[in-house]
């Protein structure tokens, strides 16, 4: 019965095991139960063929007859008084002595010594026995006289009181007997019975386990089944999903191509004709398409991080006010630019400050409105902030209403609105420029936030896009994070920037420079925190920020930061914010466990850097910034030097000069490669050395400096380091040279 | 049942005429009297056997235990159904009846089925009536187990006397 062959164990499917062993146990009682009924029957069996055999009952029968046979031979004698020889007394004699002879058997010996009386009789009887023998046994020994006779007859008279006595206590142990016996075999029956009921018991039970296997199998079949429908299911699903992800990949390609063409194409036609008046279009259209290309990838890594699970939500109070504003005014200029009202309002009854990952409801909230704007020839695009109660108890939701008086949308569009990879199927989007991720990703987020977007639109009637997610208060807003109370100080930001890539480096200088804040330059995070201290030491204004990037040499940005974050107070305390190029969530942790403020992608766009910094330090940070008149790369090239050289070689002149000098660097920088093959330090020294003059000299400051750097180390420093100072070279002399040509030194 | 007691039936005249056509009258004092349907008869009750005549007839002996004795004992004599055959009997049921009056009923067919004996002699002695004699009505206990029940034990008849067919 548990023999049964079961499939292997499943971590959900004991029951069927665990049933076995109840089987078992049920089999086993069974047995013993009709072991035991066997073993009740045949002790039946054997009470009654002993009893049989003992043939107690028979003894009553036999004392009636001796009673009968007493009396019918007292009978005969006393007929026989007078002649008592007769043959009838002898036979009736003879008869009474067979009788009394089954009394002597051994059972019924047995049975009639247990009492005085009828041992008594039964010796009675054998003294009698013996006397009448004298006359009547076989052969007689005398003759029967009369008066022989009479003392027979004396003697039997006193022979019938004992005989009817023992009679009659026999007869009722007898009766005792059979009643005990009946009382034995109802214990046997009765038993047999409760056997009997039990055995019944068990064959149920039995049964009933067996039917319940039975169906934990079927169930576990039908199980099997089912999850074979769900993995059948799941592939199918699998591989659409795959199909679409292959769709939106080829979608994406084409979608990255178009402002990259438009790019290159952009950037030829200024190549080609640096001077001509519409040069300046040209590059704010090229410039164009490169934001699209970011905020395109910043889409797909968006949504990459959605889809893997690696983008966390960081909740900070914020303040709701400063919030809506900063929105408005990002949105404002594209609202302005097609005659579109935008207007933001929040109930007032809202709590001022709220638990909210600011950046993601922005985000959110920029791309419902962008694409309200977009979709809006006329009219007034809406945001309205106010909070709901859904009436039943619920959490109250905060929600954000966007409404505009678009072209609006049919029923089929809502419904494909937000499903991923669809982007395609909407010819109007591809033509408004969207990347088609932007919805899926808010509502990816928004639901991150645990809530919702909801739309409600008909076409020609504008829609309605709410987001909404908990409302949860906070009590004040710490000073330090806050936008709209930071201190309205226009002071320019202290600012060191840690990069080892000299472009990279350069090219947040010029930023910083744009937005107004002086740059200290660093290579890696050693001489940040060598800045740092020596700008206390020195007892100047400490640094506001540092920009640290996160690779480098010597020491890393994330080491930096731990090292920085152990110095003392006010020190350690100093904002860092950690730029990397990489998006992956365990390098933004390692940041953020290493005590950064805030982890910026790299490559960081002016009005990025901007952001980030209102966001920091206030709104205000970036006011004088516009004043300030584009100081170009500074570092790069040494300005006075530059207007020196053109006034001493005069405008025409100039171009052919740094285009030669150009040439020679850019031979020299061949020349280094080589020397590098050839393992020749002595050559890439002297051809650095050539550079490094004429660098200086042109006024190119920075390009002089590599080469110096070059002319100095190239004996000593490893290959590997060596090559990469030789890429540097090139980078700075190719970042120069744009530099130049956009300041039109060049032919 | 009834089918064999009629096929018990059937053999009985068959086997008759070839044992005796008459039965002689008996010598010494009668030890046993068959009534009622016989066909053979030397007495105005029926037929009469002494021990000599029973003692002519062929002999047959075993040993069983019975009830009435703590050891098996040897019991001799001819076969109830020859004593019947004897006498010419016929009949379904044949009644046993004792010297002091006992009476048993006892189916022909038993007679016809089983080789029951009418014992003259124990352990090859004769029987004395205080021991149970002269004659003993005895079912072969030990060849047959069904035999051993207080029915038959019933059927043994001992100081058997007469036989009434009926």
């Amino acid at each position: 019965m548990n023999a049964e062959p079961l499939p292997p164990r499943a971590a959900t499917d004991a029951a069927p095991q665990r049933l076995s062993p109840w089987l078992s146990v049920t089999g086993l009682l069974l047995l013993a139960t009709l072991l035991a009924a066997a073993f009740v029957q045949a002790r039946q069996h054997a009470l009654l063929s002993q009893t049989v055999r003992a043939q107690d009952d028979y003894l009553v029968l036999h004392l009636y007859q001796v009673e009968i046979e007493y009396l019918r031979l007292r009978e005969q004698l006393l007929r026989n008084l007078d002649a008592p020889s007769a043959s009838a007394l002898q036979l009736r004699y003879d008869i009474f002595v067979s009788r009394v002879a089954l009394l002597g058997g051994d059972r019924a010996r047995r049975l009639l010594e247990t009492s005085d009386p009828a041992g008594t009789l039964l010796r009675q009887l054998d003294a009698f026995t013996r006397r009448a023998d004298l006359y009547l046994g076989s052969p007689p020994r005398a003759a029967l006289s009369p008066t022989a006779a009479q003392a027979l007859m004396a003697e039997m008279q006193a022979l019938e009181a004992p005989i009817h006595e023992v009679m009659l206590t026999a007869s009722h142990r007898v009766a005792d007997q059979v009643t005990e016996r009946q009382a034995r075999v109802r214990d046997h029956n009765r038993i047999g019975l409760a056997l009997t009921v039990f055995l019944l018991a068990m064959v149920l039970l039995f049964a009933a386990i067996a039917l319940r296997q039975m169906r934990a199998l079927d169930q576990r079949r039908r199980r099997l089944a089912q999850l074979a429908d769900q993995l059948r299911d799941a592939r199918i699903e699998a591989e659409a999903a795959s199909a679409a992800k292959s769709d939106f990949l080829a979608d994406m390609s084409h979608e990255l191509r178009t402002p990259l063409h438009g790019l290159m194409g952009m950037l030829s036609l200024v190549r080609d004709a640096p001077r001509h008046p519409a040069a300046g279009d040209w590059l704010a259209t090229a410039d164009h398409s490169a934001q699209h290309l970011l905020r395109l990838l910043d889409d797909i890594l968006d949504l990459s991080k959605l889809e893997s699970g690696a983008l966390t939500l960081h909740p900070a109070p914020v303040h709701l006010a400063t919030l809506l504003r900063e929105v408005h005014a990002l949105l404002q200029p594209a609202a302005s630019a097609k005659g579109l009202a935008l207007q933001v309002d929040a109930d007032p009854q809202l709590p001022p400050c709220l638990l909210l990952d600011a950046t993601r409801v922005r985000q959110v909230l920029y791309n419902l409105l962008a694409n309200a704007v977009k979709f809006s020839e006329s009219g007034a695009v809406l945001l309205h902030c106010h909070r709901v109660d859904d009436g039943q108890g619920g959490v109250p939701q905060l929600a954000f209403d966007v409404s505009d008086t678009g072209i609006g949308m049919d029923r089929a569009t809502v419904a494909g609105l937000f499903r991923r990879f669809s982007r395609g199927d909407d010819p109007r989007a591809r033509r408004q420029g969207g990347t088609g991720l932007g919805l899926a990703i808010s509502r990816d987020l928004a639901r991150l936030m645990g809530g919702e977007i909801a739309v409600r639109s008909s076409p020609g009637e504008g829609s309605v896009f709410s987001l909404r997610c908990p409302l949860t208060p906070v009590e004040g807003l710490p000073l330090a994070a806050g936008g709209a109370t930071a201190p309205a100080d226009a002071r320019p930001l202290q600012v060191l920037v840690a990069e080892d890539h000299p472009v990279n480096r350069l090219y947040m200088a010029a930023l910083l420079a744009r937005l107004g804040h002086p740059a200290t330059l660093v290579e890696d995070g050693q001489q940040a925190l060598q800045a740092l201290q020596a700008r206390r030491d020195a007892g100047q204004p400490p640094f506001d920020v540092v920009l640290m990037d996160v690779h480098m040499p010597v020491l890393d940005g994330v080491a930096a930061t731990r090292a920085l974050r152990a110095l003392p107070a006010p020190l350690g305390g100093t904002c860092v914010i950690a730029l990397t190029a990489d998006v992956f969530a365990d390098t933004r942790q390692r940041c953020m466990d290493a005590g950064v403020d805030e982890v910026a992608t790299k490559p960081m766009s002016l009005a990025a850097l901007r952001a980030l910094l209102a966001q920091r330090f206030g709104l205000q940070a970036e006011a004088p910034a516009a004043a300030h008149a584009p100081e170009a790369a500074p570092g790069l090239i040494d300005r006075a030097t530059v207007h020196t050289v053109r006034d001493l070689m005069g405008p025409t002149q100039l171009p052919a000069l740094y285009d030669g000098f150009f040439s020679q660097a850019e031979e020299a920088a061949r020349r280094m490669r080589e020397a590098m093959r050839d393992a020749d330090p002595e050559a890439l020294r002297r051809s650095a050395h050539t550079v490094k003059g004429a660098a200086l000299n042109l006024g190119l400051t920075a390009l002089a400096e590599a080469a110096a750097l070059l002319n100095r180390e190239a004996g000593t420093l490893a290959a590997a380091h060596l090559a990469l100072a030789v890429q540097r070279f090139e980078e700075t002399m190719a970042a120069t040279r744009t530099l130049c040509a956009g300041e039109g030194l060049l032919a | 049942m009834h089918r064999r007691t009629l096929l018990g039936l059937a053999a009985l005249p068959l086997s008759l005429p070839a044992r005796a056509q008459s039965l002689a009258p008996p010598d010494g004092p009668v030890v046993l009297t068959i009534s009622g349907k016989v066909r053979l008869v030397n007495h105005r009750q029926g037929a009469s056997f002494d021990m000599a005549m029973l003692e002519r007839l062929p002999q047959h002996s075993f040993s069983t235990r019975t009830p009435w004795y703590a050891q098996a004992r040897k019991f001799t004599g001819p076969l109830l159904r020859e004593v019947l055959a004897a006498a010419g009997g016929h009949g379904s049921l044949l009644r046993a009846v004792a010297l002091n009056d006992y009476r048993v009923d006892i189916p022909v067919e038993d007679v016809q089925r089983y080789d029951v004996l009418l014992a003259r002699l124990l352990d090859d002695q004769p029987m004395p009536v205080r021991d149970k004699g002269p004659l003993f009505i005895i079912y072969p206990f030990e060849q047959h187990a069904a035999l051993r029940s207080p029915r038959y034990f019933s059927r043994c008849a001992w100081q058997l006397k007469a036989i009434e067919l009926l």
